[in-house]
């Protein structure tokens, strides 16, 4: 089969550090951090009590009350990111709704409302059958293609934090396969107790803003958001005389098979999925100029992403940057892969190696280039995104700017 | 894709499902008909009269050590256990293989949601002391499928779906896709499920105990793919082949024979459909085969957001040697899936 270059013609993006495009591209150039305190529950009960809380969101700035009321969260930010990619690109009204589709990543989903639902119940409340509506990820899948009109292909990946990279890797097979014309893929997710309480009772979330590949890092920050891009075959964007924002060449997603919540600790299965990422893509690893890493903060992942990448670019390492955008968005937990994805997007555009802020000093075991000193300028073609899941869920995006 | 050729096949089978622990109940359920859903006892939701499909007859201690299934959920314990069921029933030799080309992509409803409100209950109602951190891993919807990862050491590809009543379509259209990239040599695919009192009583709360929450059941079914090629290499024993999938998301008004069309494609009349999901519930699908066999495993095992894996399981038992069988899923909202199968070894080209 003759193989297709799929291009990117659409972002969206809404999150802590920015509610579109333009304003989330002038936090990652300036290195904007979105971490601080959460007023969405109560979370003094924990050692942790801050994350990336979209602030200042009120649903009827963007749905009237009857359509909010329909929505979880969750799924309001996806409608919203999906819409901005979706107008931005045009396709949505150049195809027939049937060569339009949606691959979503998802995390907690609706699990606030769900949230809701159980205290109400434990406490003999009545109940809002509303409030476990959106439970489940294919809720916020379903509310993008009903909002859109998109009625090619619905489907919603949960790998945790890997889903939503996954999702866009396997909206490019869709189009690849020519199954769609079009696909609004990414991920979307929100704050949740289950999450702030979860990672807590674990210990791998930082009092502070985290710090990812820094000294004295304590772990994750949490976040909230949702990122889409729309793809399509190059040949067909290029003749409908759309806007072609980058590439995604090619992913891996495999699984480490090694502990549910700890990664295999040498780095060699995460460099065999980068390095099969790379291979699928047809790109000789020379020709990757940086990662956008997992990079979540937590004492063990950042070493062990370290040592991925060592035996992945061997001694081109010191050459390629490993930066973590987390620094900026916290982890946005199902969103992460797509938002990370969009930023690197945004990266390649801009020339520029975007920074991990937060830094607190050289650990030893982190000793490459992460940006810590700021953004570089860069002529580079091509970046990976690395997303990193329970379950040992891996998955490596292949982004180009051309 | 769209693929029409039959060079995937399907070279191992399980299935845990309310029929009992294994291939032969299930076989035999679909051999007699008899259903095999159960009175959902009056406590779950404090209501009579309802059925539920509940595997009754599954102990984890009967395939691991009681410490080890502890640290599983229940949809996990189904996969572990399943996944090692499908694996043997392929006469897949592990020793012998590269466990970096086997996957594992499962459709997986609930699973992860028991322990998430175990967890919460336990913040509800004592505050952090009654955190239990060991549950919150397993809270999360791929919990079953890399839980079988890690039990049984598949470093291939390895994704989860959730997509309503389509959720085991899902991964298995990507299960195909992967194989035919060649990103492995064999995937385990299907879907997993499992019913727990607290999602009967969401269902409950939000009315739909009567409706698509209706016989709400639990299990496994996996189907063990790879190209015929490999399964010929390696000695397999084939048992189907698949030809082409198709789906489509929504059936937006006004252009719904669009829709229809583009999801049965120019599939040949089949022997036998198997309608899952909500497919036998759409004169839009039902109609189109009005002669033709119809199986229908949700009516005998009851339905779950995963039940795909257990309905193509069970159209594969059915299909004899040569006969071209249709699997049809549908879900309320969409999505829609038909995938082409072909009972036994493929015609060669």
């Amino acid at each position: 089969m003759e193989s297709r270059k799929i291009a990117i013609t659409g972002l969206g993006i809404f999150c802590a550090t920015g509610k579109d495009v333009p304003s989330f591209t002038d936090s990652l150039l300036s290195g904007r951090c979105g971490i601080g305190p959460v007023d969405m529950f109560d979370v003094t009960p924990f050692p942790s009590r801050i994350a990336a809380q979209v602030r200042g969101y009120d649903p009827l700035d963007y749905f009237e009350r009857k359509i909010a009321a329909k929505l979880s969260r969750t799924d309001q930010f996806a409608v919203i990111a999906a819409g901005e990619a979706l107008a931005e690109s045009g396709a949505g009204t150049h195809y027939s709704p049937y060569d339009i589709g949606v691959s979503l990543g998802g995390g907690a989903a609706g699990m606030g409302q769900g949230e809701r639902w159980l205290q109400d119940t434990l406490a003999g409340r009545k109940v809002h059958p509303s409030d476990l509506r959106g439970l489940l990820q294919d809720r916020t899948t379903t509310a993008v293609a009903a909002a859109y009109n998109l009625a090619g292909y619905q489907g919603s990946i949960t790998t945790a934090c890997s889903s939503s990279a996954t999702a866009i890797g396997w909206g490019a097979d869709l189009i690849a396969t020519r199954r769609l014309k079009a696909v609004v893929c990414g991920g979307s997710d929100s704050l949740s107790i289950l999450t702030f309480a979860g990672f807590n009772s674990l210990r791998v979330v930082d009092p502070a803003p985290c710090s990812p590949f820094s000294l004295g890092r304590q772990g994750i920050s949490l976040g909230e958001g949702s990122a889409f891009m729309v793809l399509e075959d190059e040949r067909e964007a290029r003749r409908r005389g759309a806007t072609i924002h980058g590439y995604i060449l090619g992913y891996a997603a495999a699984g480490e098979a090694f502990h549910m919540t700890a990664p295999e600790p040498n780095g060699t299965e995460a460099a065999r999925v980068m390095a099969e990422a790379a291979r699928y893509a047809g790109i000789p690893l020379d020709r990757i100029g940086w990662v956008n890493a997992h990079g979540t903060g937590t004492p063990l992942n950042d070493v062990v992403e370290s040592k991925a990448m060592k035996l992945v670019f061997g001694e081109r390492v010191k050459e390629v940057p490993l930066i973590s955008t987390k620094a900026m968005t916290g982890h946005c937990l199902g969103a992460a892969g797509a938002i990370e994805a969009l930023a690197t997007v945004v990266g390649l555009r801009k020339g520029v190696i975007l920074q991990t802020i937060n830094f607190r000093g050289s650990d030893p075991e982190c000793d490459l280039d992460y940006c810590h000193a700021g953004p570089k300028q860069s002529d580079t073609e091509v970046a990976l995104s690395n997303s990193f899941a329970f379950g040992g869920n891996i998955t490596s995006l292949v982004i180009s700017r051309s | 894709m769209p693929r029409n050729s039959y060079d995937i096949v399907v070279t191992g089978l399980a299935a845990i499902s309310p029929a009992g622990v294994g291939l032969a109940p299930l076989r035999e359920t679909l051999q007699s008909g008899e259903c095999r859903l159960t009175p959902m006892p009056v406590e779950v939701v404090g209501e009579a009269g309802h059925l539920w499909g509940r595997v009754e007859g599954f102990r984890a201690t009967d395939f691991m050590p009681p410490l080890k299934a502890r640290k599983f959920d229940r949809a996990s314990l189904f996969a572990v256990v399943a996944a090692g069921m499908a694996i043997q029933d392929a006469g897949i030799d592990l020793a012998t293989l590269d466990r970096t080309r086997i996957g594992i992509l499962l459709g997986c409803g609930f699973g992860g949601l028991p322990n998430s409100e175990e967890f919460l209950r336990g913040y509800f109602t004592g505050g952090t002391d009654m955190l239990v951190p060991m549950l919150f891993p397993n809270t999360v919807p791929n919990a079953p499928a890399s839980n079988a990862s890690i039990e049984h050491g598949l470093k291939g590809p390895n994704v989860t779906h959730v997509q309503r009543l389509c959720s085991a379509e899902s991964a298995f259209l990507m299960a195909l896709r992967f194989l035919e990239e060649e990103r492995a040599d064999i995937i385990i695919t299907g879907g997993v499920d499992e019913v727990h009192p607290f999602i009967l009583q969401g269902f409950r709360d939000m009315g739909q105990l009567r409706r698509y929450g209706a016989s709400f059941a639990e299990g496994v079914g996996l189907l063990v793919l790879e190209k015929r090629d490999h399964a010929v290499a390696r000695g397999a024993s084939i048992r189907a082949s698949v030809g082409s999938g198709r789906t489509i998301g929504l059936l937006p008004k006004g252009s719904e024979a669009e829709g229809v069309e583009r999801l049965m494609g120019n599939t040949a009349l089949p022997s036998l459909v198997c309608f899952s999901g909500i497919a036998d519930d759409l004169p839009c699908l039902t109609e189109r085969f009005p002669a033709v066999r119809a199986l229908v495993p949700g009516r005998l095992l009851g339905r779950s957001l995963a039940m795909g894996g257990v309905a193509m399981v069970s159209l594969v038992l059915s299909l004899a040697s040569g006969e071209k069988g249709l699997h049809l899923a549908a879900s309320p909202e969409g999505p829609y899936y038909a995938f082409d199968f072909h009972g036994g070894a493929p015609v060669q080209p």
